[in-house]
C-alpha cells in the first residue's frame, strides 16, 4: 500500500468532504429560501368534506377573490369526506400538521375537539362576520360550556327530509304526504313495484345509519341521552323505532343493508325508490341527472310515530372552525370571516342550492341569493327545509334542553347505534338485549 | 523493532481501519433499520401500555390493562376469527387460481405474451379503483351481476352481495383473490420455466399422465417457491385493510371486521391510540406465531 493507496484515500476523503460541503450548502440554501418564502407568503390550508364539482368551483372563486384582496396569502383547498374526516383530523391533530380553516363538519365534532382544547375560540370571527346578520339563535349550537363560541355555521342542512314523487303518489292513489309511520309504510307499500322500491333507508354499518336512526328515536318521542347526558336509549321509544325500522326493510332495496349517504341519495334520484331521505342536494341532482322526475319531486319533514309527536329534523349544522394548533391564526380568521361575504358566499350556497342553507338572514333576503333556478323552482321545499333546519338538532344537541354532548363524535364513529340497528333488523336479535348492550356501550364511551 | 513486528503493527492498523470502515459503511443500514423498523416496533409496544387520546397524544400509563381488556372482549376474538377466515379463504383461492393460470401461461398458447401482460392488470390496479369497479358490479340496483342473474332466471330478487352474510365475506374473498393472484402467477411462472424438461420426459417414459406429472414433477419443483409465496401473501393478506374497509366497512354487524379495521377504528374513530397499538402488537404476535409454526412444519416436511 503505497502512495497510490494513500492518494486514493485522500481522494475519497476529499470527495466525501466535498459532498458534505455541497450537502450543507444545499441545505443552507434550501433553508434560506424557505425562510425567505415564509417571510413573504402565508399558505392557508382549507379542509371540507363538501366538495362537489360546483362547490369546488365556488370555493375556487372565493379563494381567488380572497388572495387578490390579501396579497401574500395563498389558500389551498383540500377535500375530505363525511366518513373520513374524523380519522384525517385525528392524524392531523396528533402530527401537528393542521389545516388553518375547516368547514362543513358537524357542530358536535367541533364541540368534541373544543372540549379537548384543540379548537380556537371563534367569538372574534363571529363579531367580524356581524352578529346582527345571523338568524336569532343560529350560533347557540356552537356555544361551549365556558360561554365561548367554538365555531359558527357556514350553513344549515335539513339532512333527513322525506322526499316524495307526486306522480307515484297519484298513481298509487295517495292524496296527502304521510305524516305518521303507519301512513308512510302504507304509502311505500302502495308505491313499491315494477322495479321501484318504497324507501332507501340506510342499514349499513356506518355513520349515516347512526345519525338517521337517532331521528327515529326522537320521532318516537325518545332520546339517546337525557338533558343531563345520562344514557336514556333503553326506552320504549327506541323499541318502537327499531320495530318500525325493521318493518321498513322489506320496502328498501336489498343493498340498503350497506347504504350510506351516496347510495341512499342515488337510489331516490335515479328513480329506484319512491321516497327518499336526504337533504336538499336531491333537488340539484334530480334536475341534473334525472330531469324527467324533476317536476314531480317534493319534500316534507320525516313522519313521526304518531301525529302528537312533533317533527325532529337532523341538522348536522355544517360549521367553520379553526384548530388551536394551526399556524397563521390571524390570517385564518380573516379567511373564515371572508367566506361569509357576498357574492362569494352566495355562489357557495348556489353550488348546492337547498342543501346548504344560509345562516345569515341578510343573505337569505338578498335578491342575488334568490336569483337561482333551483331556489326559484322549489320555493316551498326550500322554505320548509330552511325552517326545519333552523329548528334542527343532532346528537350533540338533541333538544334545546340538552347539554352539549362532547362525546357525540366518538359515539357516531364507534358505530354503536348502527350496530344496534343491524343486530335487531338484520340478525333478528332480541331488541331488549341489544338495546341493553348498546346502553352499556354508550356508558363506556361517555366515560372513556 | 524487527521487520515482523513492524509488519504485524501495520497489519493491526490496517485491520482496525478496515473494521472502522466496515462499521461506517454498515452504519447507514443499521440506522435506517432502527428508524423504520425498530423504532416503530418499540414505539407501538410502548404506546400500547398507555391510554392515549389520539388527537392530543396525551394520556396515562395503564400497563397491561389494554391487553387484558382486549383479550376479554368478544370484539378481538370476533375480528381474529374474521381475519383468519379472510386470510385462509383468499390465500387458498389465490394459490389455486395463480398456479392454474401459471400452468396455462406456461403452455404454447396463442397470444401468450399478451395474456402474460394482461394477467398482471388486477395487481397493478389501485385498490380504490378496483373496489369502486367491484362495488358497481355488486350493486343491487344497477350491478351487472344481479342483472345477469335476474335475466338468466337464477334469482327472483337482486342478491345482496355486500350487506348480508355469508355473501359479504365470500365477496371480499373473491375480490381479494382476483386482485392478488397475479403475484402468484408471476412467481410460479418464473419457477415453471426453470424446471428441466428431462424430468417431464422421464415421467412420460414411465407412463405418467398429465395429472401424475403435475403432482409428481411440477408440484415438488414448486414447493420452495410456494413456501415463500404463501408466507408473503399470508402476511400481506392478514394485515389487509383498504380492500375490506372500502368493500364492506367491516359490516354487516362486524361480520367482515378484521383486526386491521379494528386498529383503525380504535386509533382514529374512537381516538384510543393506546388500545389501537395493543391490537396492532397482538396482531403482530399472532402473525409471528402462525409464521413460525408454518415455517417449522415446512422445514420438517422438507427434511423428510
Amino acid at each position: 500500500m503505497t502512495p497510490k493507496g494513500l492518494s486514493m484515500k485522500a481522494s475519497r476523503r476529499q470527495v466525501l468532504q466535498g459532498m458534505g460541503a455541497a450537502g450543507l450548502a444545499a441545505a443552507a440554501g434550501t433553508l434560506g429560501s424557505t425562510q425567505r418564502a415564509s417571510a413573504q407568503d402565508v399558505t392557508l390550508r382549507w379542509w371540507s368534506p363538501q366538495s362537489s364539482p360546483a362547490q369546488l368551483a365556488a370555493y375556487k372563486t372565493q379563494i381567488a377573490a380572497f388572495e387578490a384582496a390579501n396579497p401574500g396569502i395563498k389558500v389551498l383547498f383540500e377535500p375530505t369526506s363525511d366518513e373520513g374526516y374524523a380519522p384525517q383530523l385525528a392524524a392531523a391533530f396528533a402530527s401537528g400538521e393542521l389545516p388553518q380553516v375547516i368547514t362543513h363538519l358537524p357542530s358536535f365534532a367541533v364541540q368534541t375537539y373544543y372540549a379537548q382544547g384543540l379548537v380556537e375560540p371563534f367569538d372574534d370571527v363571529i363579531q367580524a362576520i356581524g352578529t346582527d346578520k345571523y338568524y336569532a339563535g343560529a350560533n347557540d349550537v356552537y356555544k361551549a360550556a365556558d360561554g365561548k363560541y367554538v365555531g359558527t355555521g357556514i350553513g344549515n342542512t335539513a339532512a333527513d327530509m322525506l322526499w316524495l314523487r307526486r306522480d307515484l303518489m297519484e298513481k298509487a292513489g295517495i292524496g296527502d304526504a304521510p305524516r305518521t309511520w303507519d301512513e308512510l309504510r302504507s304509502a311505500c307499500q302502495k308505491m313499491q313495484g315494477n322495479g321501484v322500491y318504497g324507501a332507501p333507508l340506510p342499514y349499513g354499518l356506518n355513520s349515516m345509519t347512526s345519525l338517521i336512526f337517532i331521528g327515529f328515536i326522537h320521532r318516537a318521542g325518545g332520546s339517546v341521552f337525557s338533558p343531563d347526558l345520562d344514557v336514556a336509549i333503553d326506552s320504549q321509544a327506541t323499541y318502537d323505532a327499531l320495530e318500525f325500522y325493521k318493518s321498513m326493510q322489506e320496502l328498501c332495496p336489498p343493498g340498503a343493508t350497506g347504504y350510506s349517504w351516496g347510495e341512499s341519495l342515488t337510489a331516490f334520484v335515479s328513480g329506484a325508490t319512491a321516497t327518499g331521505i336526504y337533504a336538499g342536494r336531491v333537488l340539484a341532482n334530480v334536475n341534473a341527472q334525472n330531469p324527467g322526475i324533476a317536476d314531480q319531486v317534493t319534500c316534507v319533514t320525516y313522519p313521526t310515530m304518531s301525529s302528537d309527536i312533533p317533527a325532529w329534523t337532523f341538522n348536522d349544522f355544517p360549521s367553520v372552525f379553526i384548530p388551536a394548533g394551526a399556524q397563521h391564526k390571524d390570517e385564518a380568521k380573516k379567511l373564515a370571516a371572508y367566506l361569509f361575504q357576498p357574492p362569494g358566499y352566495i355562489e357557495q350556497l348556489h353550488a348546492a342550492p337547498g342543501h346548504v342553507l344560509p345562516v345569515l338572514k341578510t343573505i337569505a333576503e338578498d335578491p342575488a341569493y334568490q336569483n337561482n333556478e333551483i331556489i326559484q323552482k322549489y320555493p316551498e321545499e326550500i322554505d320548509l327545509m330552511a325552517a326545519s333546519a333552523a329548528a334542527g338538532h343532532n346528537l350533540g344537541y338533541e333538544t334545546p334542553e340538552h347539554q352539549s354532548n362532547a362525546k357525540a363524535g366518538e359515539i357516531i364513529a364507534s358505530n354503536a347505534l348502527a350496530e344496534m340497528v343491524q343486530r335487531v333488523v338484520l340478525s333478528g336479535e332480541d331488541a331488549k338485549a341489544v338495546v341493553g348492550d348498546t346502553a352499556k356501550r354508550l356508558e363506556e364511551l361517555m366515560n372513556s | 523493532m524487527s521487520f515482523s513486528a513492524v509488519a504485524r503493527k501495520n497489519t493491526d492498523t490496517l485491520d482496525r481501519r478496515y473494521a472502522i470502515l466496515g462499521t461506517v459503511l454498515i452504519a447507514p443500514t443499521v440506522l435506517i433499520f432502527c428508524s423504520v423498523i425498530l423504532y416503530p416496533l418499540v414505539s407501538a409496544i410502548y404506546l400500547s401500555m398507555f391510554s392515549i387520546y389520539t388527537p392530543t397524544l396525551e394520556g396515562g400509563w395503564v400497563g397491561l390493562d389494554n391487553y387484558t381488556s382486549l383479550l376479554a372482549s368478544g370484539r378481538f376474538w370476533n375480528a381474529l376469527g374474521n381475519t383468519l377466515v379472510w386470510t385462509v379463504g383468499t390465500l387458498v383461492l389465490q394459490i389455486v387460481c395463480g398456479v392454474a393460470v401459471a400452468l396455462l401461461l406456461n403452455q404454447s398458447i396463442v397470444f401468450r405474451s399478451l395474456a402474460r401482460s394482461l394477467i398482471l392488470f388486477p395487481y397493478f390496479l389501485s385498490t380504490v379503483v378496483a373496489v369502486l369497479v367491484w362495488r358497481w358490479l355488486f350493486n343491487d340496483l344497477y350491478g351487472i351481476l344481479n342483472h345477469m342473474m335476474l335475466w338468466a332466471g337464477i334469482v327472483d330478487m337482486p342478491v345482496n352481495w355486500l350487506g348480508a352474510m355469508p355473501n359479504a365475506m365470500i365477496s371480499i374473498i373473491v375480490v381479494g383473490a382476483w386482485k392478488y393472484f397475479p403475484f402468484v402467477v408471476i412467481a410460479v411462472l418464473a419457477r415453471l420455466q426453470t424446471i428441466p424438461d428431462p424430468l417431464y420426459e422421464a415421467a412420460r417414459i414411465d407412463g405418467a399422465g398429465p395429472i401424475a406429472r403435475f403432482f409428481d414433477v411440477t408440484l415438488p419443483q414448486l414447493r420452495e417457491v410456494l413456501t415463500v409465496i404463501i408466507l408473503l401473501r399470508a402476511i400481506w393478506d392478514f394485515k389487509e385493510f383498504d380492500l375490506i374497509w372500502l368493500m364492506t366497512g367491516g359490516g354487516p354487524i362486524n361480520s367482515t371486521q378484521t383486526l386491521p379495521l379494528v386498529v383503525y377504528q380504535e386509533a382514529f374513530g374512537l381516538n384510543q391510540m393506546g388500545m389501537a397499538s395493543a391490537y396492532a402488537v397482538t396482531m403482530m404476535i399472532v402473525m409471528l406465531a402462525f409464521m413460525l409454526i408454518y415455517l417449522r412444519q415446512t422445514r420438517q416436511k422438507e427434511s423428510i
